[in-house]
């Protein structure tokens, strides 16, 4: 049985590309070069074979292709060994081709326990979701029975979503359209934002989904805002796993009428050098003001495993004038995950930082299970005429008028749009104390 | 074999107990395919009870049992699961008795029971030799192994490794697995040393084969068992007149390799002293100070390194630890200039301070004016005894309290790197390339520079450092510090005038960690001469 399988994968494998198990060897593609694949140089700079002469490539390629095929039978069978033992290995039919090419890259025994372990996982919910699936299709099908009926009996017009309603549908596509026109007049006046795409080899194939998805987010969170940057993503090489992540996520990003900019050059090379700023926690200086002559750079890079400082090196190497982010100076630091921002987060800062010019709310994007929420009681104690008892009887809020000091339109002593993370204390009306001048013996609330 | 040692831990006695505690043992999940402790407990109980077999119904209600009332145990993994359970060494038959039953309903038992079943097996063995029937099954089963497939995977060598190495005849064949075990990961711990254990019980005179795989597994830094030093000890016991030859090779390996052995070990060495008087004495000692052993009165050996070393190091350090790959992630290469000019224009020193470690050893929230002043207390230590020093820091100590930095730029060399540079390379740089005399002043363990530098120069630098690094134990009250010299001798295991001194540890660890302090238990050995006489008198 096993053997059967064997085979069968084995000839998808024998015609697939790349011939080392390097580490960060890219995935080769499927598809179109079947048969051009022994030919075809592999792209990342690390592959022994790639640089001599065709003929001892080919050998050398050959030869690596047997002990490759041998390796995988191994590992299948390890694989297969360690379902029926009991451990966290989905079972042999589970996996796919790409499946056995990441794990015929990786180095070690328990680096393919780890990876296992995570198809294990992956196996688990698929099949728990067919579970439930069945079960909410009976659900479904009990609900139509129902509603069929009652429609039946009923020889009125019935009126709500789904039947007759005055609510025009929205689609996603109309808002898609109104976005990227807003982004394409960004891109004629915004100031400019780079993402700095060239640290591939850096990262893992984790990584690089990562990196990918938050650059998919960035450009998501940008083209939503009223006032977008316009973003240029520079030493984009395709073949990498992170833009091949980031055109899994968006299949029309290389359309030419698409608004996204993607440029293989370095920055260097499309903007002055005297206008780039390099946004890199590793150096000295704060970023103080918001220049928007400047063109920031911002490293699109996940660096969980390596705390090497790649982006000071590169800084340092173009000769580039260098920031970090002033967040010990508004931000009191907790204990959870450490101040690494993810790429989205720091479109976000940057886009409130423009809008705004404030860093209080510019770094509101900072997830506050990293901060110590201290800064809600620092804020109350220091404004303590406009929080205090009498406020709180005359039920009038003044907190957020203290946020917009710049933007009076915005600031109405009523109906202010609440924000999802401000914490809403004291918030109850209560009728009975309201305007009187008894006190309550309530406990205040610190 | 979560499940194995899960088990050793449970069952009361009866078998040998060593536990691996990793550090990341917390870390571990639990396998689905294992059953929680108490369920164990219960299942022990209730198969073990009765030492006999169980028949063909008793075995079905516990597979139903097993399958229906855990998510993760199924028709595929029960059997494996159920032989993990009966894993001790007293339950061979019942294990056996178990592959019975699946044979005769038809289904052969799968690879990994078979593997587990192998593992039985070795438990046995080691409680008791093997009759010929049960090592002809053995060969049985590993030859239905090996046939399926022609390369095994790593788990499955080890069982048949384990498996081979229970039998009196065949166990040779199992070195070929090792070479197997190899396609796909290093070889474990656990294979090499039942392989070197069995070879150490019963392979003839030299022994090389055991003392290969030894290499072996130092060489991949993996320490082996007590296990096979037990095997080999217990051998020397009995051929008395291999001793000396190869007490000392064993000696010499540990020395090379800068292995720690385990208590139990020293205590059977104690034991095969007094076994065989007349040719070896050891004693249990612990080191007096300047390293002089109380058993003996002997001084340690000095754990200097000797020149060719030291040129190799010096030369290769700095392109491995500060440049790598990129100059620019610790400095630039003009800050790599200047510095290289400004040693070769003030060298040689006597000692090199790194300043912020110094400044920052008695707490980090100091003021500028304490830090700075902690400097100019280490420079005016070593300045009172007429030492020539250099002191690294960087460029913000140009702005703590003037008068101590000026104190420091006239009575020592000052050298301050950019803010963004980082300083213990050119601390290290310096120090070596004054050469063989210079000691450094740092808290630092150096961790990652050692690591840098390679698997070669590894433990050269280690014992470099451990020559010559001082470090800041405090600051007293009245101002007078207290500094911590560096350990002048070697701390493994070396010969002093034809006596070795051995260090031992607790308990047998699988990655013992870096040490920087000196073994606190020692063994005074001496390898007498062998009389040539018959008679021998005893002392």
């Amino acid at each position: 049985m096993l053997k059967h399988l064997v085979r069968w994968r084995l000839g998808s494998q024998l015609l697939k590309g790349s011939a080392t198990p390097v580490r960060y060897a890219s995935e080769s593609t499927s598809g179109g070069n079947l048969l051009t694949g022994i030919e075809e140089t592999p792209k990342k700079i690390v592959n022994p074979f790639s640089q001599p002469s065709p003929a001892l490539s080919n050998v050398a390629i050959s030869e690596t292709k047997e002990d490759r095929e041998k390796r995988l039978k191994v590992l299948q069978l390890e694989a297969d060994i360690a379902h029926q033992e009991g451990r966290r290995v989905p079972a042999l039919d589970f996996f796919q081709d790409h499946h056995w090419e990441h794990v015929l890259s990786l180095p070690t025994k328990s680096a393919r326990i780890k990876y296992f372990g995570y198809l294990w996982q992956i196996e688990m919910r698929k099949e728990s979701e067919q579970r439930k699936k069945a079960q909410r299709a009976e659900d479904t099908e009990r609900r139509k029975e129902e509603m069929r009926k009652e429609r039946e009996e009923n020889t009125h017009i019935i009126y709500g979503l789904g039947h007759t309603s005055m609510f025009l549908r929205i689609y996603d596509t109309t808002m898609n359209h109104f976005q990227n026109n807003r982004l394409t007049r960004a891109m004629q006046f915004a100031p400019k934002i780079v993402l700095d795409c060239s640290y591939d080899e850096h990262m893992n194939n984790r990584e690089a989904s990562y990196a990918a998805k938050q650059l998919m987010l960035c450009f998501a969170e940008n083209r939503l805002n009223d006032e977008p940057f316009d973003l240029h993503y520079c030493n984009a090489q395709m073949e990498s796993t992170c833009m091949k992540g980031l055109q899994r996520y968006i299949p029309t990003m290389l359309n030419p009428e698409f608004p996204m900019n993607l440029h293989s050059k370095c920055f260097t090379e499309l903007f002055p050098k005297e206008n780039l700023v390099y946004l890199t926690p590793h150096c000295r200086e704060d970023l103080v003001t918001y220049n928007p002559d400047d063109i920031y750079v911002v490293g699109a890079m996940v660096d969980t495993m390596n705390n090497e400082p790649l982006s000071l090196a590169k800084a340092k190497r173009l000769g580039l004038r260098m920031a970090k982010l002033p967040l010990d100076r508004y931000l009191q630091w907790g204990s959870g995950s450490g101040k690494s921002l993810t790429l989205n987060q720091m479109i976000n800062i940057m886009l409130d930082l423009k809008k705004t010019g404030n860093w209080e709310t510019a770094l509101k994007h900072v997830p506050r299970r990293k901060v110590i929420e201290n800064e809600f009681q620092q804020r109350r104690e220091k404004s303590h005429w406009g929080t205090g008892t009498k406020a709180r009887k005359l039920n009038i809020r003044i907190d957020h008028l203290l946020d917009f000091e710049e933007d009076r339109r915005q600031a109405t002593s009523f109906a202010t749009p609440q924000k999802v993370r401000q914490r809403r204390e004291g918030m109850e009306f209560q009728l009975d104390t309201w305007a009187t001048g008894k006190q309550k013996k309530k406990q205040r609330q610190n | 074999m979560y499940n194995l040692r899960l088990l050793r831990k449970v069952l009361p006695g009866g078998c040998h107990s060593h536990q691996r505690c990793m550090a990341s043992q917390h870390k571990r999940r639990p396998q689905p395919g294992g059953l929680p402790p108490d369920r164990l407990e219960q299942l022990r109980s209730d198969l073990f009870e009765r030492h006999q077999d169980l028949s063909g119904a008793e075995w079905t209600e516990v597979r139903q049992s097993l399958v229906d009332s855990y998510k993760h145990i199924n028709g595929h993994n029960v059997d494996a699961v159920i032989l993990g359970v009966c894993s001790g060494p007293h339950q061979l038959s019942l294990a056996k008795n178990y592959v019975e039953f699946l044979r005769s309903q038809g289904s052969a038992p799968n690879a990994a029971t078979l593997g587990r079943l192998l593992r039985v097996y070795n438990a046995a063995y080691h409680e008791r030799p093997l009759n010929s029937t049960e090592q002809a099954e053995i060969l049985e089963i590993c030859r239905t192994l090996q046939a399926e497939h022609e390369t095994l995977d790593a788990n499955s060598c080890e069982h048949v490794i384990h498996g081979l190495v229970a039998t009196n005849d065949d166990w040779q064949s199992a070195l070929p697995l090792l070479e197997m075990m190899k396609v796909t990961s290093a070889p474990t711990v656990a294979a090499y040393s039942a392989l070197a254990e069995k070879s150490f019980n019963v392979e003839s005179p030299e022994q090389e084969l055991a003392w290969r795989l030894l290499e072996e597994m130092a060489a991949a830094r993996k320490p082996p068992k007590c296990e096979v030093y037990l095997a080999l000890l217990n051998r020397l016991a009995s051929e008395s007149d291999k001793l000396p030859a190869q007490l000392k090779r064993l000696m010499q390996f540990l020395e090379r390799h800068e292995i720690l052995v385990s208590q139990r070990v020293a205590e059977r060495l104690q034991e095969l002293a007094q076994q065989v008087p007349q040719l070896l004495e050891v004693s249990s000692t612990s080191l007096g100070p300047l390293g002089k052993c109380q058993a003996c009165q002997k001084h340690l050996q000095p754990v200097a390194i000797t020149d060719e070393q030291f040129r190799q190091l010096s030369e290769c350090f700095l392109e491995r630890v500060l440049i790598r790959r990129d100059v620019f992630q610790r400095s630039t290469p003009e800050e790599v200039a200047r510095f290289k000019k400004y040693v070769e224009k003030t060298a040689p020193y006597d000692c090199v301070i790194d300043g912020l470690n110094v400044a920052y050893s008695t707490g980090t929230k100091k003021s500028p004016q304490q830090l700075a002043k902690l400097v100019a207390t280490v420079v005016r230590h070593f300045r009172d005894q007429d030492k020539r020093v250099l002191v690294l820091g960087r460029e913000h100590m140009r702005n703590w309290s003037k008068q101590a930095m000026h104190y420091v730029q006239s009575n020592a060399s000052l050298f301050l790197t950019n803010n963004l540079s980082h300083d213990d390379p050119f601390l290290l740089y310096a120090s070596m390339r004054s050469g063989q005399d210079t000691d450094f002043f740092s808290r630092d363990l150096m961790r990652s520079h050692a690591f840098h530098l390679g698997p070669e120069l590894k433990p050269i630098f280690r014992r470099w450092q451990q020559q010559h690094q001082f470090s800041l134990v405090t600051q007293t009250q009245t101002g007078r510090i207290i500094v911590k010299e560096p350990v002048r001798h070697r701390l493994s295991a070396h010969e002093v005038a034809g006596t070795w001194h051995v260090p031992y540890c607790e308990a047998y660890t699988q990655h013992p960690t870096e040490s920087f302090e000196v073994p606190a238990n020692w063994l005074c050995l001496k390898l007498k001469k062998q009389t040539p006489a018959k008679v021998k008198t005893k002392t």
